[in-house]
């Protein structure tokens, strides 16, 4: 058997992530006890309604969770068990709650902080209600073979390390999280376990004492014994002692107490846990506790480190006298199942990955483009044109090169705000939509008819060149397969309004000492058809093509550019409009041709 | 618990209408004597000047002086401010009216595992503490409120007859709902006197505990906590104090001046039983410390620095229990950066390690530290198979 947590407890864990993370333990728990998950609902008011994932072996359960209390024991009615992880200011409202729902018996906070009056009204209001408040400050409570109850007992290593996984003979009671695993391993060490083990808390005050468990465990004919840590401060020790000495008992008591090395500290040092601290005239010392516990006729070995020969020698008399049988270990124990991380780590499995990249890396301290890491690309003097050629290319582009695409991307980044982009994000921003919609719905606006021409003139001046057509070739080959030229044509410029971009653009590209192909055969190709019609002239999506072709980018990549450089634009025209708080548009009638049929009767229904 | 210095004390009993003397904390003499233009009362009573510090036996270094004038105050608040008692530099004096008076009283509250209980005694000052048996107690549960024939049936055991007795009642009264509205853990007043001018009960001194946990429900509480040690912290403890303040979990360190044992456990529980170890072998420690709850490695990191700084050591106890979920991969990585970053100015000389831990990624973690040896540390490492103090034993092992 066991007091407190056994396998019908049904728990309700009130308070966020660090209560999912309780009830990953508790059900890690379940797994090794093969019992089914013993959490039914978290209670936290901003994830009502929705549900916390628990994995459960290689599975997952999804635990609802509600607003409140009642809600959750109004669907869940086989609740009986509140598990307490709220913030310190809201602790106590949250254990009242819990307290006085008819369902729950058992309340355990695991909240550290809350004030000492809070909990003493806790576990007054309990104790009126002849329920049990345990903590705060508490560790859990965890019987084994059949319930665990927060993280005590530590990971699943651990459980089983210390049998948790089947029930022993010995009981313990601790104020400390970090020594109830030690005690619990000492006593699957020394001797055959544990029944229950129970996190009082740290507190000066906390909600029950040894005594209240000390007579639960008198009355579960498996506890043979019980094992307490105690410490200085409060009284709760020299009450367990006064309990103990009273009249005969069942169960034998072990205890060890801290707070020795006071006695040669500096006066008024206070450690360890907020309960630690010495009263007046030794009252609460180490060594009063520890007198009046062995007065009792309690086993109080003198160190720590003894304790566990002390278990040895209860275990071994225990055994002698019938009172216990060797425990009989299980054949087999489930195996928690490994993340596909930890089990990648062990060389165990092979994973067909999902994707694959080929350009970045982001998984160490910071993103590497195309295997050189940012910082160092910046401390170096790369710049921006450096990053869009080894993400788009894959190559570290010269300084020259460099230098080109920075003045393609500052003479298109805005084209004022009559364009069809630019129009489509300012009337998105005028509806009120946000900026990466807005600017979106300007971005959508590229296409065949707007700036989406980089790419196909692009490629057509390149198969020209590649095929070493002659202009005459080229012009009728598109007409025949394709139509207009793209990069050719310009709604506004002509020859005689020329576009100074393209003119810059040209211009500082022939300066330099490269090759120009495409760029050459663009020009010869202005000249026919501007002789033809004068405003037929290369604009700038066909200087930009022919361009970053000749300095080599990949023609599929070309009206990136564009797309990178009028994303600037776009912004500011979001910009822009929220600043001036821009209202609504709506397109005057007189913009419009109104084409459709004049007003007419309705014709009957038929 | 959280101990505040008088002047603050005393704030908080004038709040729920406990008679104070007229009082003022002043951080110079200069300051003193400006105040003294502007109060009366300053001009008018003899004065108290006393040392604002958490100081024991405050009277016997002479930072309390009695029977002043508004000059003689300025000279002892001269005197005092700057003085070095120890660790604390005297930084603060409060100055307060002395209340002409024959009888001395005492009155208390403190907190029980019930709820608390009020103290109070017809003789006051130390009298009170080699007659504690005179003093009468009335124990109340939590929520309970004390009746004014409960406080007054107090009042007469103690010893205070008719008018006296109500006003006694009414003091203590008064002092429970400060210490009920103020979350105090306790309060006493020695001594409690009766003011010769119009016979009110008034409280000379003030010793204020409060529930530090409180603090979030006393947005009033605008005054530092004092030093529970009797001592100022040091620059070492305050800075371990910040990083506490800014981390999930914790990190605590105390200094304790002349110890070889250094301590850097795990725990709250299981660092006072490495504490005791180390006593109860003979040993000297050289601080307390303790990280738990999970503490980011950094915090640790911290932590270890300051351990390693500690003059004078011979052994550095990194000792634990199981851990419930604090990473000891994680917590040690903490460790081992300080050990690197010790070791590299040049501290740690022929002084030893030893480890002793459990808890999630144990394997991980007590590896990592014992590879430590290839790096020329002088470390001993042990598992959960060694009891939890022993590293202690093998340590001290002369």
């Amino acid at each position: 058997m066991s007091i407190l947590a056994n396998k019908d407890t049904r728990v309700v864990i009130q308070g966020g992530a660090a209560g999912v993370n309780a009830a990953r333990r508790m059900a890690e728990f379940c797994y090794l006890i093969k019992r089914p998950l013993n959490v039914e609902a978290f209670v936290y008011p901003p994830d009502a309604g929705k549900s916390n994932e628990v994995p459960y072996g290689s599975g997952l359960i999804a635990i609802p969770v509600y607003k409140t209390i009642a809600e959750a024991t109004k669907n869940h009615p086989t609740i009986n068990t509140s598990l307490v992880y709220i913030g310190a200011d809201r602790a106590m409202k949250g254990g009242m709650e819990a307290l006085d729902d008819t369902h729950i018996k058992v309340v355990t906070m695991i909240t550290e902080g809350v004030p000492e009056k809070d909990a003493k009204i806790l576990g007054a209001h309990a104790r009126k209600l002849g329920k049990v408040f345990n903590g705060p400050s508490s560790i859990g409570i965890v019987s084994a073979g059949s319930c665990r109850l927060g993280v005590i007992g530590g990971a699943f290593d651990n459980l089983v390390l210390s049998k948790l996984y089947r029930e022993g003979s010995f009981g313990v009671i601790t104020k400390s999280g970090g020594l109830s695993n030690e005690i619990i391993w000492i006593c699957s060490q020394f001797a055959d376990g544990i029944t229950t083990a129970i996190g009082i808390g740290g507190d000066a005050y906390p909600g029950t004492d040894y005594v209240s468990y000390l007579e639960m465990f008198e009355n579960d004919p498996q506890t043979k014994a019980v094992v307490i840590v105690g410490e200085m401060g409060g009284d709760l020790e020299e009450r367990a002692a006064e309990w103990y000495g009273a009249k005969k008992r069942r169960v034998k008591l072990m205890a060890v107490v801290s707070g020795f090395c006071q006695e040669s500290l500096p006066k008024g040092m206070k450690f360890g846990h907020a309960g630690a601290k010495e009263g007046l005239k030794g009252e609460g010392s180490a060594r009063s506790k520890s007198d009046a516990l062995k007065k009792s006729g309690a086993i109080v070995p003198p160190t720590f480190g003894a304790l566990g020969p002390a278990i040895k020698d209860v275990y071994q008399e225990l055994l002698k006298t019938g009172q216990v049988k060797e425990p009989v270990e299980p054949a087999a124990l489930p195996k928690l199942p490994k993340s596909i991380e930890a089990a990648m780590k062990a060389d165990e499995v092979m994973v067909t990955p999902l994707i694959r990249t080929t350009i970045s890396d982001d998984r160490g301290d910071e993103p590497c483009y195309d295997g050189y890491p940012a910082s160092e690309l910046i401390n170096k003097g790369y710049e921006i044109p450096h990053v869009v050629g080894l993400l788009w290319d894959k190559r570290l582009i010269s300084k020259q090169e460099a230098e080109i695409i920075k003045r393609i991307m500052m003479l298109s980044a805005d084209h004022g705000p009559c364009v069809s982009g630019a129009l489509g994000t300012i009337i998105a921003a005028c509806a009120g939509i946000g900026l990466s919609q807005s600017v979106a719905a300007g971005l959508i606006m590229i296409g065949p008819r707007f700036g989406g021409a980089v790419t196909d003139a692009g490629r057509f001046f390149k198969h020209a060149v590649d095929n070493k057509m002659t202009v005459d070739e080229f012009l009728t080959y598109m007409k025949k397969n394709h139509g207009p030229v793209p990069g050719i044509g310009h709604r506004v410029k002509s020859l005689r309004n020329p576009d100074k971009r393209v003119k810059e653009l040209v211009g500082y590209v022939k300066s330099l000492p490269i090759k120009t192909p495409c760029l050459d055969f663009a020009l010869q190709v202005e000249q026919v058809t501007a002789a033809k019609k004068d405003n037929l002239i290369l604009n700038v999506d066909g200087t930009m093509a022919a361009v970053l072709v000749d300095i080599g980018f990949p023609v599929d990549s070309l009206n990136g550019f564009f797309i990178l450089s009028r994303t600037i634009g776009l912004i500011g025209h979001w910009v822009d409009q929220k600043r001036q708080g821009s209202r609504l548009i709506r397109l005057f009638d007189y913009l419009v041709n109104y084409a459709a049929p004049k007003r007419r009767e309705v014709p009957p229904l038929k | 618990m959280a101990k505040v210095l008088e002047g603050p004390g005393m704030g908080l009993m004038k709040k729920w209408g406990i008679h104070v003397p007229h009082y003022a904390v002043v951080t110079s003499a200069d300051e003193l004597s400006k105040l003294g233009h502007v109060n009366d009362w300053m001009k008018q009573s003899q004065l108290v000047a006393k040392a604002h510090e958490a100081l024991g036996s405050r009277f016997k270094l002479g930072l309390v002086k009695v029977g002043l004038d508004l000059t003689g105050a300025v000279a002892a608040t001269k005197d005092m401010i700057g003085r070095q008692v120890g660790s604390i530099m005297v930084s603060q004096v409060i100055v307060s009216e002395m209340i002409a008076h024959k009888e001395e009283y005492y009155c208390a509250v403190k907190s029980t595992r019930e709820g608390s209980e009020i103290l109070v005694a017809n003789c006051g000052g130390i009298e009170v503490e080699s007659n504690w048996d005179r003093v009468k107690r009335l124990c109340l549960d939590v929520g309970q409120v004390p009746s004014h024939e409960a406080l007054e049936k107090l009042a007469k055991e103690a010893g205070f007859t008719g008018a006296l007795a109500k006003k006694m009642a009414d003091f203590a009264g008064k002092m429970f709902s400060c210490f009920d509205s103020e979350d105090a853990q306790y309060l006493e007043v020695n001594p409690v006197v009766t003011r010769a001018s119009d016979g009110e009960l008034v409280a000379l001194d003030a010793v204020t505990l409060l529930d530090g946990d409180a603090k979030f429900r006393h947005p009033d509480w605008n005054f530092a906590f004092a030093a529970e040690f009797g001592r100022a912290y040091s620059k070492q403890e305050e800075e371990v104090m910040a990083v506490d303040s800014k981390i999930k979990g914790s990190v605590k360190f105390i200094e304790i001046p002349g110890g070889d044992t250094a301590m850097l456990p795990a725990g709250g529980g299981a660092s006072v039983y490495y504490s005791d170890a180390v006593v109860a072998r003979g040993g000297k420690l050289a601080n307390y410390a303790e990280y738990s709850g999970d503490p980011p490695d950094w915090a640790v990191e911290v932590l270890t620095e300051k351990v390693c700084s500690l003059p004078g050591i011979k052994n550095i106890i990194v000792g634990g229990a199981i851990a419930n979920f604090t990473d000891v991969v994680k917590t040690f990585g903490g460790i081992i950066n300080g050990f690197r970053k010790a070791k590299a100015e040049g501290k740690l000389k022929g002084v030893k390690i030893w480890v002793r831990r459990g808890g999630p990624r144990e394997k991980e973690g007590l590896d990592a530290m014992r590879a430590l040896k290839d790096e020329g540390f002088d470390i001993n490492v042990f598992d959960r198979n060694t009891p939890l103090t022993d590293i202690v034993d093998k340590a001290l092992q002369k």
